[in-house]
């Protein structure tokens, strides 16, 4: 219990898949303008991320590692998160069609999304447990949603600030986000020993 | 329905030409992998116990664990590798420990992704040369003052994580291998 | 659009990171040294210029709904055969480049560029806009390297330049050094179009 709680946190805090591992910066950039829509992305994320990392996990150790089909590893990772994708856009579109506007293209483009592929590929680098990958897909998905939120939350602020033309929108944006990676490092002290 | 058909035949052929592909390229060049792998294993051992003429794998309940003898065939020690997480992502350690399994001759890290000029510095000699020829027999322990105990290993400053990281490893690996090695004498 | 303009076209006015602003992700992760960098800019060459060949190729006969799930495809089975490639004659970088060189296959740049080219242009201009635009990447994944690896650690390519006497600036091969540094050139780019 003590391990899947460390996974946890870890993953949302010290090793922030946006702040650490520099995954997920495409929708990152394009999507923490407006709170509302930073918190529809961090769903999908969170959800198609959980789903993923689970699917993976079972398709490499149940079919890939069984067959002998390891150099597949990336085409079928791929093709899992692609399908995932494209049912949670049908799932969104036909329940809330509000947010399936605001998240716009943005939606498809999860599949692009380097964290959730990036999940996948760390879960089996480490070798997690089928429980284990559950949890760190969770909470990787919600590490990201944490940060899309923050940034948000500072970009609307900062909205009315007085920028140099040159640094608006994108530059402003990474620089801010370099500050909070600073300040992320900070929870590196959290425990003793991880 | 033809439509439908048309979706399904492109992706699947798409898909099957692709993994024929791969099967191919993969299986050209599957044997230089494993090859690199072994070098790797190979010449950290070398470096770690120069005496050692023949390296023999063999396996311990879960894990496997490198015989190492010299060219009289006598047992010189073995090798063993360990992996754990450490502050950024897993390291991995191969360990060279004498025959009584008491003191560590030496370790490497062969796998690390820590912190550049922090916990990068736990791949360098200053924190390396802390493990030759360190008892074991009570664990290590990681302090972050200066060692004075026996299997006392001081921290790198600002890499307490990473460091610690190491230390832990490698006791746990010890733990799991000193239970089973009465199987194996 | 002639064949020299098609090439350079991507190598600044519409450079994929500094302009288009993809590809962030690998930019910002393997540019901790200059030859990183390279490496991981000579593996998206080989990437995109092939992946755009086969969908300029096979365009006619993929049905709209799938298309983007085939490109996916053709994607990861390239970028599997340089991981493989990298893993059996050049391990050390495989070992340097990590989980980010399987990542090239989300990378925006190269889906962004089979959808909104090598789908809908001939043969020879696909490979042309591939190569340039894939060179555009390698110089600003060289340049971010450089920068953060001077910065970070008095050297670039391993040749020490600045001395001894240098404190190197850590902050630059960490996460944190990589935004602020891109940030700063995007900025940069953005004056320089300015004038």
């Amino acid at each position: 219990m003590t391990e899947l709680l460390l996974i946890f946190i870890s993953t949302l805090l010290i090793n922030n898949f946006v702040l650490s591992y520099f995954l997920g910066i495409c929708p990152f950039l394009g999507v923490s303008g407006k709170i509302e829509s930073a918190i529809g992305m961090g769903l999908a994320v969170t959800f198609v991320m959980t789903l993923a990392t689970s699917i993976s996990w079972l398709i490499y150790h149940l079919i890939l590692v069984k067959f002998n089909l390891l150099f597949l590893q990336y085409v079928i990772f791929i093709l899992v998160i692609a399908s995932l994708v494209q049912m949670v856009e049908m799932f969104i579109r036909k329940f809330s069609s509000g947010l399936y506007q605001a998240l716009g293209i943005y939606l498809p483009l999860i599949t692009t999304n380097c964290a959730i592929l990036g999940a996948a590929l760390f879960m089996v680098s480490r070798n997690y447990s089928f429980l284990e990958s559950v949890v760190f897909g969770f909470s990787g998905g919600l590490g990201f949603s944490l940060v899309l939120l923050v940034m948000a939350g500072i970009r609307q602020e900062l909205e009315d600030a007085d920028v140099p033309r040159v640094f608006k929108g994108v530059p402003l944006t990474l620089i801010t986000a370099g500050l909070l990676a600073l300040i992320f490092m900070g929870f590196s002290g959290l425990f003793s020993s991880i | 329905m033809k439509e439908t058909l048309r979706i399904i035949g492109v992706l699947t052929s798409v898909c099957l030409v692709c993994a024929f592909l791969l099967a191919l390229v993969y299986s050209r060049a599957a044997e230089k992998i494993e090859v690199n792998q072994n070098q790797r294993l190979k010449t950290a051992i070398a470096n770690l116990a120069p005496g050692a003429e023949k390296v023999e794998e063999v396996s311990l309940g879960d894990s496997t664990i490198f015989k190492l003898s010299d060219k009289k065939q006598k047992l010189i020690g073995y090798a063993f590798l360990a992996q754990g997480q450490g502050y950024q992502d897993k390291i991995a350690i191969l360990a060279v420990i004498d025959v009584s399994f008491g003191k560590l001759s030496g370790i490497e890290i062969l796998e690390s992704s820590e912190t550049p000029g922090l916990g990068g510095k736990i791949q360098e000699t200053d924190f390396l040369k802390q493990f030759k020829q360190l008892p074991v027999n009570n664990g290590l322990e990681c302090v972050k003052t200066e060692a004075q105990a026996d299997g006392q290993i001081k921290a790198i400053t600002g890499a307490t994580v990473s460091s610690r990281a190491v230390v832990d490893t490698i006791n746990k690996k010890l733990v799991v291998l000193k239970s089973e090695i009465k199987n194996l004498k | 659009m002639n064949n020299r303009d098609n090439f350079l076209k991507g190598l600044w006015s519409e450079h994929p990171v500094f302009r288009q602003l993809l590809g962030m992700c690998p930019t910002l992760a393997v540019t901790t040294s200059a030859k990183n960098g390279l490496y991981m800019g000579m593996a998206v060459i080989f990437v995109l210029t092939f992946s755009s060949l086969v969908v300029s190729l096979i365009k006619k006969i993929v049905p709209n709904q799938v298309r983007i799930a085939v490109y996916t495809v053709i994607i990861a089975t390239f970028v599997t055969v340089v991981d493989i490639f990298f893993k059996a004659y050049i391990p050390d970088m495989s070992r340097q480049l990590g989980p980010y060189l399987p990542l090239i296959i989300v990378n925006c740049i190269i889906l962004g560029r089979c959808e909104a080219f090598a789908s809908k242009n001939n043969l020879k201009k696909s490979t042309i806009d591939a190569l340039g635009m894939s060179a555009g990447f390698t110089w600003g994944l060289f340049v971010l390297g450089s920068i953060r690896e001077l910065f970070g650690s008095g050297m670039i390519l391993g040749f020490t330049i600045l001395g001894k006497n240098y404190n190197p600036l850590i902050v630059m091969i960490l996460p944190a050094g990589a935004f602020i540094v891109l940030g700063l050139l995007v900025a940069g780019m953005n004056r320089l179009e300015q004038k």
